[in-house]
């Protein structure tokens, strides 16, 4: 391992601040923010007011969460796939079976096949090996088949549209192997060496065994979403779910039938209002082996003859590496242990270490292992937090799916309600799992957020402390406090004031998580350092960032 | 898939190849010990094309052929450390149309891949090396690649 990687993870913390500024992926946003300041409404944390500010609520949520894609499922999804292959056939005027083939070269683009056809259609045929003119198989009464060399009557042979004759087994064979090699078999093309006729499906059907042609179709489906630029598949294990994407629609946070909400720029997990640039850092650093090297760098040092870490856990400073090596050093000095005893110091310090710290000769390495140190420590700060929320929030739609499959039904008739009148606490949960999702996030962004911009980090880490609370009342209020009302017996107005209770929890904390995503996404613009109007103004507080004039932060990934 | 062709596609190579094949090429499938022929292996030669370097050279080439041929290409091999661009150290040609997940159909003769690595010697490709010492030389040192091509073709003179 090259030293010199290992101590620039140990100094992660000085090149964090040129990553920060480097990539195009920065967290600040360089939009201006585009909300109207609203000051007379700053009634948001009045719970009182709950059931005003909700409709409001709603109105924002439902600009932003404005659905830009659809889900397919297996039959939507051939349903497009015939759409499109029926709209380019119409539109050039050629068989299905061509357009099919045109679409699959040019990704399923319609708008390409049709540039690409309309700018020069000899050349869009020969680069897909769409021949004009059909020719015919050679008009002799026995022909050699060019695979096997065998000869069959000429009805026996068949061809593409190439005239090239080759017999039904070689054919079988031939598009048999094609298959089993994958997704290639889409875009095959004659046996003859020189010719670059398509085979097109209709000649799968026709020669092909009935499992090949199989496989043949899925792998035409799976294409239709993989080659499209704007269609992705669910990536939740064994989900089959597709979306297609309106591209160019800004918020990227896909919720699939299968209940995933990913990114469908990324495909990570949803992470707004954090962008793709910082999860992607953060996913590669929470599983980058930097971390075990930062560890290892910050609590071990190498053995100074065979070169192995070792972790000093136990306290004296007379160090035995283990077999086969058993060199025996000072921890301090790293020096043979042969030269030490009484005359440097004892067992529990070192006279030779001392000495040579002071002439500066350690200050190096013990600065970067500090520095390691630090830094670990950092990140482990956030990461827990991260990882903390993650494991809340699985449990959370855990607990929802519970609610929803059984517990609600119990409840309902413990408490003689409808079940309809409890759809409050489905609210509560979804609530939960949500503000998990999003708390996560800012922990990553709180990561990268760099160090000397007090002003954002201030305010970040108050927002984000006000939605944490938040959500620690509602989580805390839904989870142990319902509790009792699945058994106890109690008054219908106990069970009211548990309902206003939660609702109002529950509003509560989606507005504080709403400032909180607005302003992240803004780039906490309103306390950038070169915004100094902003800082002394009222706007500091997040109430007024809460208001309710702000139109959804029209945010760029 | 096709299994069971390989043979019989071989045997009319084989007669095709008696019938008429180019000028200075051999081609014939390895006879063993006890006298049965093999049809899976040919030894071949493919003689330099006249006017370059590579010229009175007849090089020795080894089809290898397995039960997925025609569906698979054969595997075709000069001798090992042979000196060209193209070639792997131990003696595979790298030719696009003897590569079974692009250039290759199994319509492609003998004769035809024969013919195809007779190309290749005197045209190399730069864009797909396969050994160092081929390609430094061929793009670095020209004179000497010439020296060393010509080298090599006397290395190979003809059998009979």
């Amino acid at each position: 391992m090259d030293s010199d990687d290992d101590m620039h993870d140990a100094n992660d913390l000085e090149s964090l601040e040129d990553d920060f500024y480097s990539g195009g992926t920065g967290i600040g946003s360089e939009e201006e923010d585009d909300y109207d300041d609203d000051d007379d409404d700053d009634d948001d944390e009045d719970y009182g007011f709950v059931d005003n500010d909700s409709d409001d609520i709603m109105e924002i949520a439902a600009n932003r969460y404005q659905k830009n894609y659809t889900i397919l499922n297996e039959a939507s999804i051939q349903q497009c796939q015939e759409d499109d292959i029926t709209r380019v056939s119409t539109v050039l005027s050629i068989p299905r079976v061509a357009s099919c083939i045109l679409l699959r070269h040019y990704n399923w683009s319609v708008n390409k096949v049709h540039d690409e056809w309309f700018a020069d259609e000899e050349n869009a045929r020969k680069t897909v090996g769409l021949l004009e003119k059909l020719i015919e198989i050679p008009k002799e009464k026995e022909l050699v088949c060019g695979i096997c060399f065998d000869t069959y009557p000429r009805e026996k042979m068949n061809a593409a549209a190439c005239g090239h004759p080759f017999c039904h087994v070689c054919w079988r064979g031939y598009i048999g192997t094609s298959i089993s090699d994958g997704p290639g078999c889409l875009m095959l093309r004659c046996p003859d060496p020189s010719c670059d006729a398509a085979i097109g499906q209709d000649m799968i059907s026709l020669l092909a065994t009935h499992d090949d042609a199989e496989k043949y179709s899925k792998y035409l489906i799976r294409s239709y979403i993989e080659n499209n630029r704007k269609t992705k598949w669910c990536p939740a294990p064994g989900c089959e779910f597709a979306v297609d994407f309106v591209l160019g629609s800004g918020n990227f946070d896909v919720c699939c039938n299968c209940s995933h909400t990913f990114c469908w720029n990324c495909t990570e997990e949803a992470h707004r209002p954090v962008d793709c640039g910082t999860v992607a850092k953060w996913i590669l650093k929470n599983s980058a082996e930097s971390e075990n090297m930062n560890w290892i760098l910050a609590n071990s040092k190498p053995c100074p003859k065979c070169k192995r870490p070792i972790e000093k856990n136990q306290g004296c400073m007379h160090i035995t590496c283990t077999p086969p090596c058993k060199y025996e050093f000072c921890w301090l000095c790293l020096g043979a242990w042969s030269d030490h005893g009484e005359r440097t110091g004892g067992f529990y310090a070192c006279n030779r270490y001392e000495a040579a710290r002071q002439e500066g000769v350690y200050d190096e390495t013990e600065r970067r292992r500090e520095m390691a140190k630090n830094s670990l420590e950092r990140y482990t700060h956030y990461y827990e937090r991260w990882a903390t929320n993650q494991s809340s929030r699985q449990k959370a739609l855990a607990d929802l799916h519970s609610m929803q499959t059984e517990k609600l039904e119990k409840l309902s008739e413990k408490q003689s309600q409808p079940e309809s009148q409890l759809k409050f606490i489905i609210e509560a949960w979804s609530q939960i799992v949500e503000c998990r999702r999003v708390l996560k996030w800012t922990y990553a962004y709180g990561y990268y957020l760099p160090d000397h911009e007090h002003a954002k980090r201030q305010f970040f880490e108050y927002l984000q402390g006000e939605a944490e609370s938040g959500l620690e009342r509602l989580h805390q209020c839904v989870e142990k406090e319902l509790q009792i009302y699945f058994d106890a017996a109690n008054s219908v107005q106990d069970f009211n004031d548990f309902r206003t209770k939660l609702a109002g929890l529950t509003s509560v904390t989606r507005n504080y998580f709403e400032n909180l995503v607005r302003a992240l996404e803004m780039g906490l613009k309103d306390v950038g350092p070169v915004n100094n109007q902003a800082t002394s103004s009222k706007t500091l507080s997040s109430k007024n960032l809460g208001s309710r004039g702000g139109k959804s932060g029209k945010s760029k990934m | 898939m096709s299994g069971g062709i390989a043979r019989g596609r071989l045997a009319e190579e084989r007669k095709a190849w008696r019938k008429n094949h180019p000028h200075g090429f051999v081609a014939r499938p390895e006879t063993l010990p006890d006298g049965t022929v093999n049809l899976m292996v040919w030894n071949c030669t493919i003689p330099g094309k006249q006017g370059t370097d590579w010229e009175g050279g007849h090089f020795p080439l080894t089809l290898l052929f397995s039960e997925d041929y025609p569906s698979k290409p054969p595997k075709c091999k000069f001798p090992q450390g042979f000196f060209h661009p193209n070639v792997y150290p131990s003696g595979t040609v790298c030719l696009s149309i003897l590569n079974e997940d692009s250039g290759w159909r199994p319509a492609i003769t003998v004769k035809q891949i024969l013919i195809g690595i007779q190309d290749l010697l005197d045209q190399p490709n730069p864009a797909d090396p396969a050994q160092t010492d081929g390609y430094h030389l061929f793009i670095q040192d020209p004179p000497e690649y010439k020296k060393r091509v010509r080298q090599q073709a006397k290395q190979y003179p003809p059998l009979l």
